[in-house]
């Protein structure tokens, strides 16, 4: 499975780094979206440095469903799709592979996204380390509900309105806890305020880990 | 007082009218499926199968 | 209650035009009448002893009233319906009883919850309006609910994409699976996020107060009613689906029959021949459908 897992993963990495998509359109799609909240809640910077937590996230969020499609879409044309039930790849593994090439893509806009709250919005981060870990681990969790949700989407013509609308509500955990925990961890926070949420955090990854793990392959069979 | 009578209404308003909703909807179909299966020439079991 | 007629006449096995697999036994159209007429009861007795016999509580006064109402509808469309939905939709996963039959119930008892949801928002803003001072708050309980509202239109959006019953049916039932282990966590994170501050705990708002009494009774049988009026519904709604399924492939050659027939309803009998004649392209589909329609 460790094998096909990085296999998966290596290609849907390497088509990007070869098409480009992630870097020249879903990172900037993060930036806009830090600009237009900049916009509507400015120009004075108080407010925003207040938001910055929640809307760091939400930026996140949307920016996650789109590196989704992406990943979705990588497979829809030639017929992939059928090339990869084929291929006799475990599906957990490419489960386990479409959602570190994902979680890399949001890891990357993370930092931009992080640097740009942190000069944009003057948010003063304390601890660190629960800014690091809180990203880390709600990335799994929401590349691990969106790989399985795009691959319920995969087929459907609609895929592109749908599954944004089945997605973000199921997220609203990662959501909540990483905005407590990224509040607790700005100037002016508890850090200790943050621990239950990480267990929240972490009990939403193992759900949806072992959820894909389990249930990828039976989703790819009936697409 | 009024805030009760309101939330009464509503509530049940809108259970009533699904309910409505449903009921027309089952007639609709049922009408349906009787007029295509009406317009299907009868269906013979095959002779000598059980 | 006219619509049962085509059923039972359906029951006449050489004269009725219904195929064996569609008919609706005549104990499952009288149960379906119990239990709605019983339904109409009951909340009729609700709505006589929440608005008029119960006395005003001592705290909230006439607002208690709607306590009657609020915690029924919620009860149904939180636990009742949604826990229906996602428990069919594992049987339906669960190859060993894997049947449309669950796939139909998890569908109608979607569809039911989503008006059982909108009515528990309904009433709880309006009990929260003179209480709280405002149409909404983010308290748990309502954001709970509103997050559930939302995955369960998820969940119906997906099912009117169409496609074959069983690809649509493992779709939607994985959907109501992804939604069915979520609902822990968001509950979770709802309740800390009202009540875990920086600092201090905020305490929630008890929403149920300390009930004696006839106030004690009609609580209960507002929950008795709503539960009936939501299976009432259930039947109604999985017999549609039933229906819809058995026609669902052929569609197009309803409408065709539809549009034909208006235009036949003018013309002598000689012309019905036509009507028939292109009809007859039956799609194997609906024949295998019936089996499965049974239930």
């Amino acid at each position: 499975m460790w094998r096909d897992t990085v296999l998966v993963a290596g290609k849907d990495l390497r088509i990007e780094a070869r098409s480009r998509v992630a870097l020249s359109q879903v990172v900037p799609f993060g930036i806009v979206a830090l600009a237009l909240f900049a916009f509507a809640l400015g120009p004075d910077r108080a407010p925003m440095a207040k938001a910055a937590p929640g809307l760091f996230w939400v930026a996140v969020l949307f920016t996650t469903v789109l590196a989704v499609q992406r990943s979705v879409s990588v497979e829809s044309g030639d017929g992939a799709r059928d090339g990869l039930r084929l291929s006799g790849l475990d599906p957990a593994g490419q489960f386990l592979g479409k959602l570190l090439s994902v979680g890399a893509q949001l890891v990357a806009l993370e930092v931009v996204l992080t640097v740009g709250v942190v000069l944009l919005y003057g948010a003063r981060i304390e601890a660190w380390w629960m800014i690091v870990a809180s990203c880390l681990l709600g990335t799994l969790g929401l590349a691990a509900a969106g790989v399985l949700y795009g691959a319920l989407s995969a087929g459907l013509r609609v895929k592109e309105t749908i599954l944004p609308f089945l997605l973000l509500p199921v997220v609203t955990p990662v959501l909540l806890a990483g905005t407590r925990i990224w509040q607790a961890a700005l100037a002016g926070g508890t850090p200790s305020y943050g621990s239950p949420w990480f267990h929240l955090l972490i009990a939403f990854d193992a759900v949806y880990l072992a959820l894909g793990v389990v249930v990828y392959g039976p989703i790819q069979e009936s697409a | 007082m009024n805030y009760v009578v309101a939330g009464y209404s509503i509530v049940l308003g809108i259970l009533f009218l699904y309910g409505v909703q449903l009921l027309w909807r089952r007639r609709r179909w049922t009408r349906l499926v009787a007029r295509v299966e009406a317009s299907r020439p009868p269906v013979d079991p095959a002779p000598g199968d059980r | 209650m006219t619509t049962t007629a085509a059923a039972t006449s359906a029951t006449t096995p050489t004269a009725g035009p219904f195929p064996p697999g569609l008919v609706q036994s005549p104990r499952m159209i009288w149960t379906t009448r119990i239990i709605g007429i019983a339904a109409a009861v009951t909340v009729a007795l609700t709505v006589w002893l929440g608005l008029w016999v119960t006395p005003p509580d001592k705290v909230q006064g006439d607002l208690v009233r709607l306590v009657y109402i609020h915690p029924g509808v919620a009860w149904v469309a939180l636990y009742l319906a949604f826990g229906l939905a996602a428990v069919s939709s594992l049987l339906y996963l669960w190859p060993r009883t894997r049947s449309l039959f669950w796939d139909r119930l998890a569908a109608a008892a979607v569809e039911v919850g989503v008006v059982f949801n909108v009515c528990t928002l309904i009433s709880g803003s309006i009990w929260g309006r003179p209480t709280w001072g405002v149409w909404w708050a983010w308290d748990a309980r309502l954001t709970l609910t509103a997050v559930l509202l939302i995955l369960f239109l998820g969940y119906l959006t997906l099912r009117r994409v169409p496609a074959e019953p069983d690809v649509r049916a493992k779709r939607c039932a994985y959907a109501a699976l992804f939604a069915a282990v979520d609902i822990p966590l968001v509950h979770f994170s709802v309740v800390w996020w009202k009540t875990l501050h920086q600092g201090a705990t905020v305490l929630n708002a008890n929403l149920s107060p300390s009930i004696h009494g006839s106030m004690a009774w009609t609580l209960l049988l507002g929950f008795v009613a709503l539960t009936l009026v939501f299976v009432w519904m259930l039947l109604v709604r999985y017999r549609i689906g039933a229906l819809e399924d058995y026609l669902g492939t052929g569609e197009l050659e309803v409408a065709l029959l539809e549009r034909r027939s208006e235009g036949a309803d003018g013309l002598a009998a000689a012309g019905a021949a036509d009507v028939t004649a292109p009809d007859v392209t039956a799609p194997a589909p609906a024949a295998t459908a019936t089996a499965e329609v049974a239930r």
